[in-house]
């Protein structure tokens, strides 16, 4: 709260003279229209003086003659610095120099509305496919989809190839991905390996680039709903409690407490089964097999509550504009309390596992180290974070939902390395069964819903959640129609990936898995590697199973 | 004997063509001890050289397609094609979005189409058995 005031009065006492308009509808939510080109002064000026603040993302709104960048700096709550640009010649300065964690979403701009960030170190195609026709930008309003060929398989070997090209002397690259059977997203990441050691990567993302954000614009406010919630199947409730937020934001819809609550419950049920679901995964990417089982089986009965309570397993359909859509029954409440009971029971006994088996332990600790300062720098959020020394939370930070009222605590490990990225999600999952437990028992009474027209006021809100990998943040634009001018995601996963380079950097291959296990990214492609000396062209491939015996080899030696 | 072995023990490659993770969640979630596929043989194989059946979740990407052509082409013949999900069987709530090449039956031959979103492990399971029946004949 505090924060927020003073980032708010050190724009408006030292940058009195490029401020055009100044905002703030909401607590903790300012949004600030500067004078073109002052956008970098701003940003410098809260990182200096704002303790711990960072920068969420950008997004590009088209707004016809002009491009709108909107700066969105979390500094206790959020200040949006919006700078304009001519969509004739979009041309504006970069501010990676300053925050390098702006790296990705000014790429992420470039690539989608075709704003040129002057000094960027290196500007290029972060999500459209590799054959995607020049001078298209499909967020811009006038866009329609043009007549593309199918590109052929050759346009992404192509890339491959070139990267391949700056292998000099001993370093060599090694390909991860697309393709791998155990986990979810298909990505690429070419690691530049010297010997054993990781001297460098480079991701290669897009490969499940879908264009919700352009559909969003075509479906009405509420059918939205059910789009956003298919952003990511594991974090569902997530998106839904983000995107409902900030039109209720827009629209001055004023949430039943009961509503609250109950989106609470489901977003926390989310968080413990996504967190297991990592922590199993970590299990297997270190190869530890059994632990990977015994966890998985523990969130069964999880899933079994989401599913008696939201109708799915996993696409909740729970929340809507203006409330929830089903009710629970004191049942429910009943088998749900004793489940929560005996999943803590489970989770303080892996919380042992982490703490004492040696070879756990050896695997990860001093593993992927992402120090305080990097970690700030680069932005990254949620639980990489908070396993970096920094206690953030938008949950304390910025509540929403019924948190305000529910006592609980943010677990923060200073050890930076992947084992306490590991602990501070075997620790959250004991917090969010206490939460669940006390949202239980505290249930309010009352409505469900309010009834909300279908058109929503003309306006703009920036809304934020803990997802369970990190703040996500949504940023919704309205004209007064039915349907979003436009609708910005940037999901925790792209926050974070830009730390990957930095933890991993002179690490050894065999930790490649378990770091970006640690990361929690929403895909891993670290099943099978190509690999490819280029002094002889020799090309062998190795099983992720391989790597992680290789490396338990050496441990135990 | 091959036809035996094959309705004994079919391999599955799982590939995400750009998903939500709901499906490939349901899909891991086989392996987990309550689903528990590899009581009737069901392996995930990492490798497509070692694959009988290509279990397929998302709509196709255009950024995905030529790779899922690619690791099509890698598998032995005979191969099978599984379709998980309501994005994988009609390119479900993005079938529009311009970074989606079309359905996958449109790129690849699909054998099983399993609806859902996700559809349950069960009937994951089921669509599985379904195939095999096919498969004997």
């Amino acid at each position: 709260m505090e924060k927020f005031e003073t980032a708010v009065d050190v724009l408006k006492n030292n940058l009195a003279d490029a401020i055009v308009e100044l905002k703030v509808p909401r607590p903790r939510k300012a949004y600030i229209l500067l004078k073109s080109e002052r956008h970098r002064d701003a940003v410098s000026l809260l990182l200096k003086h704002v303790e711990e603040s960072m920068l969420s993302t950008i997004s590009g709104v088209d707004l016809g003659t002009e491009i709108e960048l909107n700066y969105h700096m979390v500094c206790g709550g959020t200040v949006t610095l919006k700078n304009r640009v001519p969509r004739e010649k979009p041309v504006t300065k970069t501010i990676t120099d300053i925050l390098p964690g702006a790296n990705l979403y000014e790429r992420e701009v470039f690539d989608l509305l075709g704003v040129v960030f002057e000094g960027h170190p290196n500007l290029e195609r972060l999500l459209l496919p590799d054959g995607w026709p020049k001078g298209n930008y499909p967020l811009r309003r006038d866009w329609t989809p043009p007549l593309i060929q199918e590109n052929d398989s050759g346009s992404e070997e192509d890339s491959q190839n070139n990267s391949e090209e700056d292998d000099v002397g001993s370093l060599v690259s090694v390909v991860v991905g697309p393709q791998h059977p155990v986990l979810h997203e298909p990505e690429r990441f070419n690691f530049t390996v010297d010997g054993e050691t990781v001297v460098d990567v480079k991701p290669r993302l897009g490969y499940v680039h879908r264009g919700i954000e352009k559909a969003a614009e075509r479906m009405m406010y509420f059918q939205d709903v059910f789009l956003v919630e298919r952003i990511c199947g594991i974090c569902n409730a997530a998106h839904t409690t983000v995107f409902c937020q900030a039109v209720e934001d827009i629209g001055n819809i004023e949430t039943p407490p009961r509503a609250l609550y109950l989106r609470t419950i489901v977003h926390e049920l989310n968080r413990v089964h996504s967190h297991l679901l990592l922590l199993g995964v970590g299990g297997h990417l270190l190869g530890f097999e059994a632990l990977f089982q015994h966890v998985w089986r523990d969130r069964e009965p999880v899933m079994d509550i989401i599913e008696q309570i939201t109708g799915n397993r996993l696409m909740s359909g729970f929340n809507t504009i203006g409330g929830v859509r089903r009710d629970i029954n004191p049942n429910t409440v009943e088998k749900a309390l004793k489940t929560v009971k005996a999943v803590r029971k489970r989770a303080v006994f892996y919380k042992n596992v982490f703490e004492e088996d040696a070879t756990l332990r050896l695997r990860t600790e001093g593993v992927g180290v992402l120090s305080k300062e990097v970690a700030l720098k680069l932005c990254v959020v949620g639980p990489v974070l908070r396993g970096s020394g920094v206690a953030s939370d938008v949950r304390k930070d910025d509540p929403y939902a019924a948190y305000a009222e529910i006592p609980f605590n943010v677990p923060c490990y200073d050890e930076c390395d992947t084992w306490a990225r590991l602990m501070v999600r075997v620790d959250e999952v004991v917090e969010s069964l206490n939460i669940l437990d006390y949202a239980f028992n505290n249930l309010p009474g009352g409505r469900l819903r309010v009834r909300v027209q279908r058109k929503i006021p003309e306006g703009e809100a920036v809304s934020r959640v803990e997802a369970p990998r990190g703040e996500l943040i949504h940023y919704v634009k309205s004209d007064g129609t039915a349907y979003p001018y436009r609708v910005k995601v940037r999901a925790p996963t792209l926050a974070n990936l830009l730390a990957f380079p930095d933890a991993i950097r002179g690490g050894y291959i065999a930790d490649i898995p378990s770091v970006m296990g640690s990361l929690d990214p929403c895909f891993s492609c670290t099943d099978r590697m190509a690999f490819v000396d280029t002094a002889n062209g020799q090309k062998w491939r190795w099983s992720l199973d391989d790597v992680n015996s290789h490396k338990n080899r050496r441990v135990l030696l | 004997m091959l036809k035996w072995a094959r309705t004994k023990s079919p391999w599955l490659l799982h590939f995400n063509t750009g998903a939500c993770n709901g499906c490939d969640i349901e899909v891991v979630a086989l392996l987990t001890p309550r689903y528990d596929v590899e009581r009737f043989g069901i392996k995930l194989e990492p490798s497509p050289r070692h694959a009988d059946v290509l279990v397929v979740t998302g709509p196709v990407t255009k950024q995905c397609a030529p790779r899922l052509k690619m690791i099509y082409e890698q598998m032995p013949s005979p191969k099978f094609v599984i379709a998980v999900g309501a994005c994988a069987c009609s390119g479900g709530i993005f079938q529009d979005c311009y970074n989606i090449s079309g359905r996958l039956d449109e790129i690849i031959p699909v054998d099983v189409y399993i609806p859902g979103c996700p559809p349950k492990p069960e009937a994951i399971v089921q669509g599985v058995a379904k195939l095999l029946g096919k498969l004997k004949g």
